[in-house]
C-alpha cells in the first residue's frame, strides 16, 4: 500500500469535516474519491498532504507515518497535490511555474524536457504568463508543475472543475497515460462517470463519511451512486 | 495453483485488514442510512478497528425472519433484480435479494471455487442439484459463465436422464449433491458401467462430506472431489473456496468471519441489496488464520454441526417445528415425538396414547401410513414412523438434545 489512511478525523474549528475515514491506495492504482460538495473530500486530501492538521487517525505513506507533518515535508515522500482551482502563479511565466514545481529536484532541466514532451502546448507558451493561459492550459500547467517534482503519489483535487467537456476528456486521457507510466493517483472528483471510467477503484463520501468502496466498474452500476451522482435510476442507462 | 482473482485471494493480510476496516465502516454508514432496523439498533456507534466489531449487536436468523420479506433490504425493491428464498428458523421462510452488482459479485466468487477445482474455459459443466428449485444452481451458472466454461443449465430430474446427459454431452465437471453423487455411483454399478467411460475430471459437492465418503465418491466416479460450504442466508455457493490443500478459505474481502461461543458469525462486506451485520449462522465452526500452502490469505474454516434444531434428510433441510406443524394436522396432534435419525430417511418415534388409535380398529385407517404420507407430501422426504409407549425423559440415545417436542405447541405454519 502506497497510501494508507485509518480513522482520519479532521475539520475546521468545531466543525468535523471528515468523520473516521479509512482508505488506501496501492502503487500503480488510480483511485477515485467521489462525493457531493461539502462531503469532506478536499479536507481529506488536505489532511493527507499536511495542509489541514488531523484531529485523530493514522496516515501512512509507503509505510511511514506522516500524520500531522507540515505540507512542505510531503515532497520528501514523493507526494504532490494539484489543488482545486489549479492555483498556478498567474504573474509568473509557464517556465517559471514549472521550475518552481521542480525546485528541490537537481535534475529539473531534464524533468522539464520530459514534462514539455508530454504537454507540447506548454512548450509553445513557455514565456507566456500563467494568468494568460486558457482554463484547459492552466490545468495542464498545474499537472505539469506537479510532475516536475517526480512524484510517486499524485493527489488531484477536482481537476475537471470549470473545464469544457472536451477538455475534461483530454485531461482524463492524460491521467490514464500517467497511470500507464506507473504513477499512482488519488483523484477527488464530482464528475462520477468520467472518474469511474478511468479509475481502478473508488470511494464515495457523504457527510464526512465513506459510505462505499469498490471496484470502479461495480460502482458505475451501484443504485446509490447512480441515483446520487449519475442522475438516473435503474432503467435508463447513463 | 489456479486462482481466479489473485488480487483478492492472495491479498497480504495487512492490506486485507485495511480493506475490511474500510468496508466495515462504509457498511455501518450504509446500514444506518438505508435500513431502519439497523439504524435503530446501531445508533451513533462507530468502528475504529476490526476488534471493535465484537461490541456491535448480532443479527439473529429470527430477526431476519421477523423482517420477512423485505424489511432488511437496503434498497427499494425496484433496484433488486433477483429474489431467492431460503429456509429460516423453525421453517419460516427468508428472502434474500440481489442487485445487479450482487449477482456479478456472486458469479466472481463462485468462479474462484471453480478455478480452484481446475475448471477452465475448455470444460463442460453439468449442474445436478436436484431440481431447478435449488437456488445455489444459479450461483454455479453465474460462476461457470465467468470462467467461460460451457454450462449445461438444465437439471436432470431423474437419474436415468442424468446418466444420459453424462454420456451424451460428455461434461468434464459435475456439480452435484453428495446424495445425488451416491445415487449416480449406485446406478453405474447396477448398469455395470465403468465410471471411466464418463469423461468426468472433477466433481464439486454442494456441501462438505467426511474424508471417507469423499474418497468413496472419488473412486466411484473416477474424478477429483471437492466440497463447497455455504450459508444460504449469506451466500451458498460463493462463501468460501476449498483449495488444493483441502482448506476452506473464507472470501474475506467480501465476508468478515468471527467465532462467538463456537458459532460462526458472518458480516457481509460488499453486499448491496441485503447487507447483514454479524449474522449468527447457527453453525459451529473453527477459524484459523495462518499460512496455507496454496497462498490464499483468507481465514481457514472448519465447520461443525448445526446449533439449532435443523435436520437434514438427504439434501432436504427441515426444522422440528415443521414436523410438529405437520403432525398437528394428523391424529398425532398433541403427542410427543422424537426425531431419531435423519440421514437417508426420517425416522420418527411418536409416543402413543389411548386416543391415537381410537376408531382405527376396523383397519380402514392406518395412522402410521397417514402420518408418513403427510410428511412426504409436505417436506418431500421419506419417513418411517414408529409408535412407542413412552419417550425417554433423560434424552438417552437422542440425536439432538433438543429433539423431543410436543406436537401440541405448534409453532408457525409449515410452508
Amino acid at each position: 500500500m502506497l497510501l494508507q489512511v485509518k480513522n482520519l478525523r479532521c475539520g475546521y474549528g468545531s466543525l468535523e469535516a471528515v468523520r473516521r475515514a479509512s482508505l488506501h491506495v496501492c502503487a500503480g492504482e488510480v483511485v477515485g474519491l467521489l462525493g457531493a460538495n461539502g462531503a469532506g473530500k478536499s479536507s481529506l486530501l488536505r489532511s493527507i498532504i499536511g495542509l489541514l492538521p488531523p484531529w485523530q487517525g493514522e496516515i501512512l505513506i509507503q509505510g511511514r507515518d506522516v500524520c500531522g507533518q507540515p505540507a512542505w515535508r510531503s515532497i520528501s515522500h514523493s507526494t504532490v497535490l494539484v489543488p482545486e482551482g489549479k492555483m498556478i502563479f498567474a504573474d509568473m511565466t509557464v517556465r517559471e511555474n514549472l521550475l518552481l514545481g521542480g525546485y528541490h529536484n537537481p535534475d529539473r532541466a531534464l524533468q522539464m524536457e520530459i514534462v514539455l514532451e508530454r504537454f507540447p502546448r506548454l512548450r509553445e507558451r513557455l514565456r507566456q504568463l500563467g494568468g494568460t493561459l486558457s482554463g484547459g492550459e492552466q490545468q495542464m500547467l498545474a499537472l505539469g508543475r506537479a510532475l516536475m517534482a517526480r512524484p510517486s503519489l499524485l493527489l488531484l483535487d477536482e481537476p475537471s472543475m470549470g473545464l469544457a467537456p472536451k477538455l475534461v476528456e483530454e485531461l482524463f486521457a492524460e491521467i490514464v497515460r500517467m497511470k500507464d507510466l506507473g504513477l499512482t493517483v488519488l483523484l477527488v472528483e464530482q464528475n462520477a462517470t468520467a472518474t469511474l471510467r478511468i479509475a481502478d477503484r473508488a470511494y464515495v463520501m457523504e457527510a464526512g463519511e465513506i459510505i462505499l468502496e469498490g471496484e470502479a466498474a461495480d460502482l458505475l452500476h451501484n443504485p446509490e451512486v447512480r441515483r446520487a451522482y449519475l442522475g438516473n435510476g435503474r432503467k435508463d442507462e447513463g | 495453483m489456479s486462482t481466479f482473482d489473485r488480487r483478492y485471494e492472495l491479498m497480504p493480510r495487512a492490506q486485507l485488514e485495511q480493506l475490511q476496516l474500510e468496508r466495515l465502516q462504509a457498511l455501518l454508514a450504509r446500514l444506518r442510512r438505508n435500513v431502519r432496523r439497523y439504524r435503530e439498533k446501531l445508533g451513533e456507534v462507530r468502528l475504529d478497528s476490526l476488534g471493535d466489531l465484537a461490541a456491535l449487536p448480532f443479527t439473529d436468523p429470527e430477526e431476519v425472519a421477523a423482517s420477512f420479506p423485505y424489511g432488511l433490504f437496503a434498497f427499494p425493491l425496484r433496484e433488486v433484480i433477483r429474489l431467492h428464498s431460503t429456509l429460516g428458523p423453525e421453517g419460516r421462510p427468508l428472502v434474500i435479494g440481489h442487485t445487479r452488482n450482487d449477482l456479478a459479485q456472486w458469479g466472481r466468487l463462485v468462479a474462484r471455487q471453480l478455478a480452484a477445482s481446475g475448471v477452465t474455459a475448455n470444460d463442460v459443466v453439468l449442474i445436478c442439484l436436484g431440481g431447478a428449485i435449488h437456488p445455489g444452481a444459479s450461483g454455479y451458472v453465474l460462476g461457470a459463465e465467468f470462467i467461460e466454461a460451457c454450462v449445461i443449465a438444465e437439471d436432470a430430474l431423474h437419474i436415468d436422464y442424468e446418466l444420459a446427459m453424462l454420456q451424451t454431452y460428455r461434461p468434464t465437471v459435475l456439480i452435484t449433491s453428495p446424495s445425488n453423487a451416491l445415487t449416480l455411483i449406485d446406478t453405474l454399478e447396477k448398469r455395470r458401467l465403468d465410471p471411466q467411460s464418463l469423461h468426468l475430471r472433477a466433481v464439486l459437492l454442494s456441501r462438505p462430506v467426511d474424508q471417507e465418503f469423499r474418497a468413496q465418491l472419488a473412486a466411484g466416479l473416477f474424478a477429483a472431489v471437492q466440497c463447497n460450504f455455504g450459508i444460504s442466508e449469506i451466500l451458498d455457493p460463493g462463501l468460501c473456496v476449498e483449495c488444493e490443500a483441502g482448506q476452506l478459505h473464507v472470501h474475506e474481502d467480501q465476508f468478515f468471519p468471527e467465532i462467538c461461543e463456537d458459532e460462526l458469525i458472518l458480516t457481509t462486506l460488499g453486499r448491496e441489496a441485503m447487507p447483514l451485520l454479524r449474522y449468527r449462522t447457527r453453525v459451529a465452526a473453527e477459524l484459523r488464520r495462518g499460512k496455507c500452502p496454496c497462498g490464499r490469505t483468507g481465514a481457514m474454516l472448519r465447520t461443525g454441526a448445526r446449533l439449532d434444531r435443523r435436520f437434514r434428510v438427504k439434501e432436504t433441510c427441515f426444522y422440528s417445528a415443521q414436523i410438529a406443524g405437520i403432525l398437528a394436522q394428523t391424529r398425532a396432534a398433541g403427542h410427543r415425538f422424537l426425531i431419531e435419525d435423519s440421514e437417508q430417511y426420517l425416522r420418527l418415534a411418536i409416543e402413543i396414547s389411548k386416543d391415537l388409535f381410537a376408531g382405527t380398529l376396523s383397519g380402514a385407517e392406518d395412522p402410521k401410513r397417514d402420518i408418513e404420507s403427510e410428511l412426504s407430501a409436505h417436506l418431500g422426504i421419506e419417513a418411517d414412523v414408529r409408535f412407542v409407549e413412552s419417550l425417554p425423559h433423560d434424552q438417552i440415545g437422542v440425536t439432538s438434545p433438543h429433539s423431543t417436542f410436543d406436537a401440541s405447541d405448534t409453532l408457525p405454519r409449515v410452508v
